[in-house]
């Protein structure tokens, strides 16, 4: 084998789920690229937007430190809220009923990498309740407030840990190149960027 | 008379629905059913056609590449661009890479454990394993000590009574026929498939910049820029990068993944009978090697009623009689709209009924090839290539029937492809052939860079008056084509004729299924509870629903549910 391992330069990624298509599905890479657009990580952490990859999940889980999944979660939470999850949480009885649209791929995928010894050592999951999910509208007014606290979640979880994650001074707009034609204008995307 | 319904369908991605009529263990009738809506289409009129891909590439959740690759081309296609050589060989290996981890995945980690009975694992002889795995390939991860370990993973699950993902299993069921110690060595390399599918996207990702949704695509090339001298492009070191994970990845491909599904051919012979279904083939051109896109690696072609001697090649993708062929009904597709209607005029309007079996019962349209339902995929691909005498594929197919022949003399011949296991077979023959050819298009690729051409981009112009294109790729579910209509640089229509719709196609307007419904005709159901060879013939598909949907579950359990009636 050879010595290249990208591991070694991504041990940690954040990472956005949903279909930005679908409303407030598209919480996950939502958040994600908020938190890109207001914070600046070092090398070792990967943001992504993996849209609705299922099983194909497990590249972006392999060998990693930590691993932070941003998603919409489908259960009894408290509307227009954050809330944080580690992976006990999906293992235990409570969460077998609290699972996102897209888990069975992120269950399967985080089983079969425990049984190879290959999985993350940390998962933490940031979900929210979505309000509407209907195919081709952009998300919710609600769901752009809650991304920015979800990208503050984001840069608190990874400065506890001791992970370089600095606020930026001037913060662009987040890339949302998925809302509606006509919501490009929306001005809530400019009350986002600038909390 | 049962009445057998399977909903969803697990292991695949999105959501399908299967229903069969079975009458003394045979099913004599069947219904595929796509439980979701894709309307992408609708989103993208409207759009500027150069960043159409970009969108595109959210038809759906794991073949996000493919669908941009359809996209750039179809407005090229619209455009007559020429596409720089380079640009030509990065978009090659990037689709290479994508459809190598697509197919590891789906034979591992979507359908192995059809054919693979894990609860039998600790009954297993390690020893006695090592040594049939070590006889069949030369792989270094079948020691001994190696599969000893897996053992007692497998153990430590069973006696803890935590099955997890193993829980719904068909474990035990009659038709399960591996040894233990088959069923050790297959579940070995299942799990080894995770670092190899891991590879294979680093592929991906060092020539797209990330996977999935690659960024680096652009109509008229890719957006890699090219220097030799520079640490930030595509230099000497990024290509020697790429080099040294294919070398990682390939052996597994050719040592592990055909001979695993040449033992399991082997093992299960009576599949090679099974899943015929419709016995017409298309498959498209692919991996372009020149800038006016008139010399390709794949072969496409046309072979119809299984007659393999009757194929008809598609030379390039100006090939006038499959653009004309090709159409879609909507006649039990919950679309607005009945019959045929050819793609640049084609809509994607809802018009959802519910389940009615004489009327509209799924989501996706019935795509059609001067009127007949064909079968893509793979075995299309593989079927295409060797009816035409094209050598990569001959030696590899070939390969694969020696390699079946060696386990129990077992004699396999290109005709008996035409079967459930034959899909399983046809997709390893093309992972070892694209394998061989990603290291050739990486040379390519070097050796026109060393040439001195660093062009990676051809700028378009688009006119203001209407201009339709139509591209092609033979991505890993087989023949792809994204059909666009532009007006001023806008989208004015686009549809998408995906693999999945041309195999999951539901009944046309004269009432002939699809390849889906068809393949399970005769096939036995020996417990009505526990339908294992109707999922074997359906997973031997790789049956991609997802096309940009997901479900929000209201009670957050997976569904899977068998009914019989």
């Amino acid at each position: 084998m050879t010595e290249m391992n990208p591991i070694a330069t991504h041990p940690i990624s954040v990472i956005g789920l949903g279909n930005v298509f679908l409303g407030d599905d598209g919480f996950g890479p939502l958040a994600v690229e908020t938190f890109r657009s207001q914070f600046m990580c070092g090398p070792e952490v990967e943001v992504l937007d993996l849209g609705t990859p299922g099983l194909d999940l497990a590249p972006y889980l392999y060998g990693r430190e930590l691993v932070i999944v941003v998603d919409s979660v489908h259960a009894d939470l408290p509307l227009r809220a954050v809330s944080v999850f580690c992976e006990d949480d999906f293992t235990s009885s409570r969460a077998c009923l609290r699972i996102t649209g897209h888990d069975p791929g992120l269950w399967d995928t985080l089983t079969h990498l425990r049984i190879a010894d290959c999985g993350p050592s940390e998962l933490i999951v940031i979900g929210t309740a979505p309000e509407s999910c209907i195919f081709g509208d952009g998300p919710s007014d609600a769901m752009l407030r809650l991304a920015a606290e979800a990208a503050e979640s984001i840069a608190q979880l990874l400065s506890r840990r001791g992970v370089l994650c600095n606020r930026r001074h001037v913060a662009p707009h987040p890339n949302l190149w998925w809302l509606p034609l006509s919501s490009t204008e929306d001005p809530n995307l400019q009350q986002v960027s600038e909390e | 008379m049962a009445r057998i319904s399977i909903d969803p369908v697990t292991r695949i991605e999105g959501h399908l629905r299967i229903d069969v009529e079975v009458d003394g263990g045979i099913v004599n009738k069947a219904w595929a059913s796509c439980t979701m809506w894709r309307g992408l289409e609708m989103i993208l009129r409207g759009r500027d056609a150069r960043e159409g891909w970009v969108f595109a590439q959210r038809f759906c959740g794991v073949c996000t590449t493919v669908h941009g690759i359809a996209s750039v081309r179809a407005v090229e296609d619209a455009l007559a661009l020429d596409i720089p050589p380079n640009a030509q060989f990065i978009r090659n290996l990037i689709l290479i890479g994508h459809a190598l981890h697509d197919h590891i995945v789906h034979f591992y980690h979507l359908s192995a454990l059809d054919w693979v009975d894990v609860m039998s694992i600790p009954k297993a002889d390690a020893a006695r394993a090592a040594s049939i795995a070590e006889s069949s390939s030369s792989w270094q991860g079948n020691s001994r000590r190696e599969l000893e370990a897996v053992q007692q993973k497998v153990k430590g699950i069973v006696a803890g009574g935590q099955l997890g993902i193993f829980n719904h299993g068909y474990w035990g069921h009659p038709a399960m026929r591996l040894s233990p110690e088959m069923n050790l060595i297959f579940f070995n390399h299942y799990l080894q498939a995770l670092e190899f599918q891991r590879k294979s996207c680093q592929v991906v990702a060092i020539l797209g910049g990330k996977t999935p949704h690659i960024q680096n695509l652009a109509v008229g090339g890719v957006m890699n820029a090219i220097n030799l001298n520079s640490l930030a492009t595509m230099n000497m070191d990024r290509l020697g990068m790429l080099k040294a994970v294919l070398e990682d990845l390939i052996p597994f491909v050719q040592q592990v993944f055909l001979a695993d599904t040449c033992l399991l051919a082997a093992s299960y012979p009576e599949y090679l009978h099974y899943g015929r279904g419709v016995a017409n083939y298309l498959a498209v051109p692919d991996l372009p090697l020149d800038a006016k896109t008139s010399k390709f690696d794949l072969p496409g072609g046309v072979i119809m009623n299984g007659n393999l001697a009757s194929v008809r090649p598609i030379a390039n993708w100006k090939d006038e009689p499959f653009r004309k062929a090709i159409t879609e009904d909507s006649t039990h597709a919950w679309y607005q709209g009945g019959g045929p209607i050819e793609p640049y005029r084609g809509e994607t309007m809802p018009d959802y009924t519910d389940f009615k079996e004489d009327a509209k019962y799924t989501w996706v349209k019935a795509p059609r090839y001067n009127g007949s339902p064909m079968q893509v995929g793979p075995l299309a691909n593989v079927l295409v290539g060797y009816a035409s005498g094209h050598a990569l594929t001959r030696k590899w197919t070939d390969t694969a029937f020696g390699r079946i022949s060696a386990v129990h003399g077992l004699k396999v011949g290109p005709n008996d492809l035409q079967s459930t296991m034959g899909r399983y077979l046809a997709r390893a023959i093309r992972s070892s052939m694209l394998s061989e050819l990603a290291l050739e298009h990486l040379q390519l690729l070097t050796t026109n860079i060393l040439n001195g051409d660093d062009t990676t981009f051809n700028a378009p112009q688009f006119p203001s008056g209407e201009i339709m294109g139509m591209g092609m790729h033979e991505a890993p579910r087989g023949a792809l084509s994204h059909w666009v209509v532009i007006e001023k640089g806008v989208f004015t229509n686009y549809q998408a004729v995906v693999p999945t719709t041309w195999n999951a196609s539901p009944r046309d307007q004269n009432g002939v299924p699809g390849p889906y419904e068809t393949s399970l005709i005769g096939s036995p159901v020996v417990d009505a509870e526990k339908p294992l060879e109707v999922l074997r013939t359906v997973h031997s598909f790789d049956p991609c629903m997802a096309c940009s949907c997901h479900t929000l579950d209201a009670s957050g359990k997976e569904v899977a549910q068998v009914k019989v009636q």
